[in-house]
């Protein structure tokens, strides 16, 4: 997502699941959406029927959505920026680009075909095992398409170099001018239903809500929404240095407790709670089960034990267990920036609370439950309406919850494929109010950076955010505001413009609570944050354009001395994060295969709640390995075999060979929603009796790689090696 | 008299037993017993289709042919349903059955088999309508409410259809006519 918000603003999905219904081609990396978000396979699958739009899948595994793919591009995991860049230089060499579009609003074009011109064919084939051929097909077949639409998922951000896929895959978009229009778009599948909601309250350890980040202004921002009394706010935090650090992330939090890596914090960390988290869905468990075990104090707020406290081996666990969302109220955000009210359909069963009350009794024992609830007197209803009101950056001020419940409540108003209400009492209104909701009269934003609607309709220019102007690496100066002539319908600047600020004098768009800078931009017609260029060079990142990099252990030591990785980070979310000195290409020797994993359609996420239903339980039973056909004949494994599976990380596990042609002889395919074993051992005797899943197998993760995206610390789960032997 | 029907479109079937899932919660079908199964042929190469089946409520039902005790019988609307007061667990619906819909429970001595249990199309059996005994015995009765069965009802991509047979043909033939994949006709995509 960092990719994508530092191309154009926003690091969300740009469209919708339904406008991929005008799609005229569909591009999909890294993606499995056939199990991983089957509900979203009807608009994909009405796109390749109705408008005959080809369906291009690019991914290491034959996936089920593979299976639905009218061309399947079988690509080598972690070469995917080297790919897409190839089809970049493809599209750019025969002029198939929209020179009209990048001309005017788009940045850093030439700079960027520089580097892209590195990714011919050839080269590509060499890098990503895709035949040149294929590199000049798929690029025919994108530039004659238009709109199309690009998805992706986790295939493409878990890596080393995923914030550099991503942008790959949105420059590939501003070459294609396939931005600001249906069918058209970035559209970034999110994981869980609320995945997008969980990320606009930036449950992440660099940013406070709504993406203000943690410096200074962010916090004192926030402190007036929250009504409290910022030094206050200073006083709870060890030093006020702290106060604007980043965090540790999910992925690397538990080396603040072994220390492996060396940590930039004045302690190590003692407690963790884990609400609604699977640990094991964390690559290198087996690591993050040490720090559980060094840990004073484990809590797990979850419906069901999850494997988090079956691998406790110590007495720090405390289970609160917590109702399902069934059983609870409020607002949630789709993928498509779409709020939706989720009503309560029973009161919590079997002794469980829901989250809102052990968020109460918590606070209460923390002693500031008088600040914390201060404007919240109505649950969920106030907590709602007060991030409302301080998430000005991306508009969520127009979706109070009475309008949120009215859309709810009115869904059959609202048309499918444009998901504008026809008559009833939200005509006129987008489905959810897709976000930015400038005004509580605003229809919502469907599709971002279109700017063939006023924005008081649900326009938007591309978001002026990276200042007004910049210097190139070779001297070339650029406006980095949008050319004239690009502007929203009824806008009084016929061009670019910056952000609107000192309109209340001191504050900006962002920062000021009284609406009044939102409200004015909207009158004049204007996008209160700017109208300016999407950035095709990101000065701000490690390579200013993306570059392929050879995944840390890579099964190609020839690239890596072509392809190195970034030098060592000291302090990445205060811990030491290696990069060059991990890359060791003789790695392949010992360990000769590459590890990818994935999700499966029976099971969720960490598997508690899926393993703990008879049914689905029932359809998926065992973990497995996916092994080559070829592979397994020569390693004499024959379908149903019990395997170990080891990690250079000293990782082991034993799994069921499931011999299959999804995977090339060279790739290994886990799928990661197992838990209840480890290393060999079942843990079942853990869990508090009666509360054992009915399907246990060993996490995945106990075997995937290190490795860390340089600027969002994502795991590089997608990209590792491993060694096969018959158990 | 409508004609009840299923049809699942096998370009549109993803494998996610959605349907599977949906009708053993609805209609608390114990584990083992599968009313209905998705099928994938070709996994994980070039040409992998998937297709949900269940009992396909036959005309001239093979499985009423056979029944020595008239257990199994067709509703005028084509459903065909089983009556679990009289089945005796012979099993010579399962072996006369095309689709393999007929499930038994899994006795613990050889030929001791339960009554049979099959897809009702969520039509429930022939015990009272919405009585605690046909709930118990069959499921829900979802026909009589007015709804389409469970399975299609949860269908993720709409792949599978059931309700009127006319109506389902026509929604498919139109799907099939708006597809703009061509005819599939042979030699189709070779000519000129």
């Amino acid at each position: 997502m960092a990719g994508v918000a530092n191309t154009w603003g926003y690091g969300a999905m740009t469209n919708s699941m339904n406008d991929i219904r005008h799609s005229k081609c569909i591009f999909m990396l890294g993606s499995n959406a056939a199990e991983a978000h089957p509900v979203a396979m009807q608009h994909i699958l009405y796109a390749k029927e109705v408008n005959n739009a080809p369906l291009i899948v690019v991914d290491p595994r034959f996936t089920k959505l593979a299976a639905k793919a009218t061309d399947y591009v079988r690509i080598r995991p972690g070469t995917d920026t080297a790919f897409v860049m190839g089809l970049v230089n493809e599209i750019v060499t025969n002029g198939w680009h929209d020179k009209d579009f990048i001309q005017k609003r788009v940045a850093g074009f030439p700079e960027m075909c520089e580097k892209a011109s590195h990714y011919t064919p050839e080269v590509v084939e060499d890098i990503t095992g895709i035949p040149a051929s294929e590199v000049k097909r798929i690029a025919r077949i994108l530039a004659t398409h238009r709109p199309g639409t690009v998805i992706w998922c986790m295939g493409a951000t878990q890596h080393s170099i995923g914030s550099s896929n991503t942008r790959a895959l949105c420059i590939l978009q501003l070459v294609l001018g396939n931005m600001g229009v249906s069918g058209g778009g970035t559209n970034i599948f999110r994981g869980h239903d609320n995945v997008q909601g969980a990320t606009d309250m930036c449950v992440l350890s660099h940013s406070l809500p709504a993406y203000y980040g943690i410096k200074d202004g962010s916090w004192k921002h926030w402190c007036r929404v929250w009504d409290v009394d910022y030094e206050w706010m200073k006083s709870r935090f060890h030093s006020k240095e702290y106060m604007n650090k980043k965090g540790f992330t999910l992925a690397r939090w538990y080396q603040g407790v072994i220390q492996e890596d060396k940590i930039n914090q004045y302690t190590p960390i003692k407690a963790v709670v884990f609400w609604g988290c699977a640990s094991n869905s964390q690559s290198q468990y087996h690591k993050l089960k040490k720090a559980l075990d060094l840990l004073d104090l484990v809590v797990i707020i979850d419906p069901f034990p999850t494997m988090t406290a079956a691998a406790c081996a110590k007495d720090n666990v405390y289970l609160l267990p917590s109702s399902s969302q069934y059983e609870t109220e409020g607002s949630v955000t789709s993928s498509s920036r779409q709020i939706q009210w989720r009503f309560k359909v029973v009161d919590p069963v079997h002794d469980s609370k829901d989250d809102y009350w052990i968020m109460n009794e918590m606070v209460k024992r923390f002693g500031f439950h008088d600040k914390f609830y201060k404007n919240i007197k109505k649950i969920p209803d106030d907590i709602t309406r007060e991030l409302c009101k301080g998430s000005l950056t991306i508009g969520y001020n127009g979706a109070l919850p009475e309008r949120i419940k009215k859309h709810t409540l009115n869904w059959e108003t609202f048309d499918v494929d444009t998901l504008k209400a026809r008559g009833g009492p939200c005509d006129g209104e987008y489905y959810g109010l897709p976000w930015p909701c400038w005004t509580e009269t605003h229809p919502g934003t469907p599709i971002l950076y279109d700017i063939s609607k006023p924005v008081a309709k649900g326009g938007l220019p591309f978001r002026a955010r990276f200042g007004t102007e910049h210097t190139y690496w070779n001297g070339r100066k650029e406006n980095l505001l949008a050319a004239e002539g690009v502007y929203n319908p009824g806008s009084e600047v016929k061009g670019g413009y910056p952000e609107f600020k000192n309109i209340v004098p001191g504050t900006n768009w962002k920062t000021d609570l009284s609406q009044k800078t939102i409200k004015e931009a909207i009158k004049r017609g204007m996008a209160p944050f700017g109208n300016a260029r999407a950035r095709c060079v990101c000065w701000n990142f490690p390579d200013q354009v993306p570059v392929h990099r050879e995944p840390l252990h890579s099964p190609r030591p020839d690239l890596v001395a072509k392809y190195p990785t970034y030098p060592d980070k000291k302090d990445q979310y205060r811990v030491y994060t290696r990069f060059k000195s991990e890359q060791r290409p003789e790695l392949v020797k010992k360990f000769p295969y590459v590890l990818i994993t994935g999700r499966m359609v029976e099971h969720m996420g960490g598997g508690a709640e899926t393993r703990s239903n008879k049914y689905l339980a029932e359809l998926k039973p065992h973990m497995y390995a996916e092994i080559n056909v070829r592979l397994a004949n020569n390693l004499g494994i024959r379908n149903g075999d019990m395997i170990w599976i080891e990690s250079p990380e000293q990782g082991r596990i034993k799994v069921m060979a499931k011999v299959t042609d999804r995977v090339d002889e060279k790739t290994i395919f886990l799928p990661f929603h197992f838990g209840g074993m480890f290393m060999g051992k079942s843990l079942e005797a853990n869990y508090p009796k009666g509360t054992e899943p009915y399907a246990i197998g060993e996490p995945a993760n106990i075997v995937t790689n290190y490795g860390y995206d340089i600027i969002t610390q994502i795991q590089g789960t997608k990209e590792g090696l491993c060694q096969v032997s018959k158990a | 008299m409508a004609r009840m029907r299923f049809l699942c479109d096998i370009e549109r079937c993803i494998d996610c037993n959605g349907c599977v899932v949906a009708c053993k919660e609805g209609n608390g079908v114990p584990v083992g017993i599968n009313r209905r199964r998705v099928v994938t042929i070709n996994e994980g190469r070039p040409g992998e289709r998937s297709l949900s089946i269940s009992c396909m409520h036959c005309s001239n039902a093979p499985c009423i042919a056979v029944c020595p005790v008239k257990a199994i019988y067709q509703r005028e609307d084509g459903i065909v349903l089983v009556n679990k007061d009289i089945c005796i667990g012979c099993g010579y619906c399962f072996i006369a059955c095309p689709f393999g819909a007929p499930q038994f429970p899994k006795g613990d001595t050889f030929g001791k088999r339960g009554v049979m249990d099959k897809c009702t199309f969520c039509a429930g059996g022939p015990a009272p309508t919405f009585s605690e005994k046909e709930r118990r015995l069959y499921g829900q009765n979802r026909i009589a409410e007015g709804k389409v069965p469970l399975c299609a009802a949860m269908c993720s991509t709409k792949a599978l259809l059931a309700g009127d047979g006319d109506k389902i043909s026509q929604i498919f033939q139109e799907r099939v006519a708006r597809r703009g994949t061509g005819a599939k006709a042979p030699g189709w995509s070779v000519a000129y």
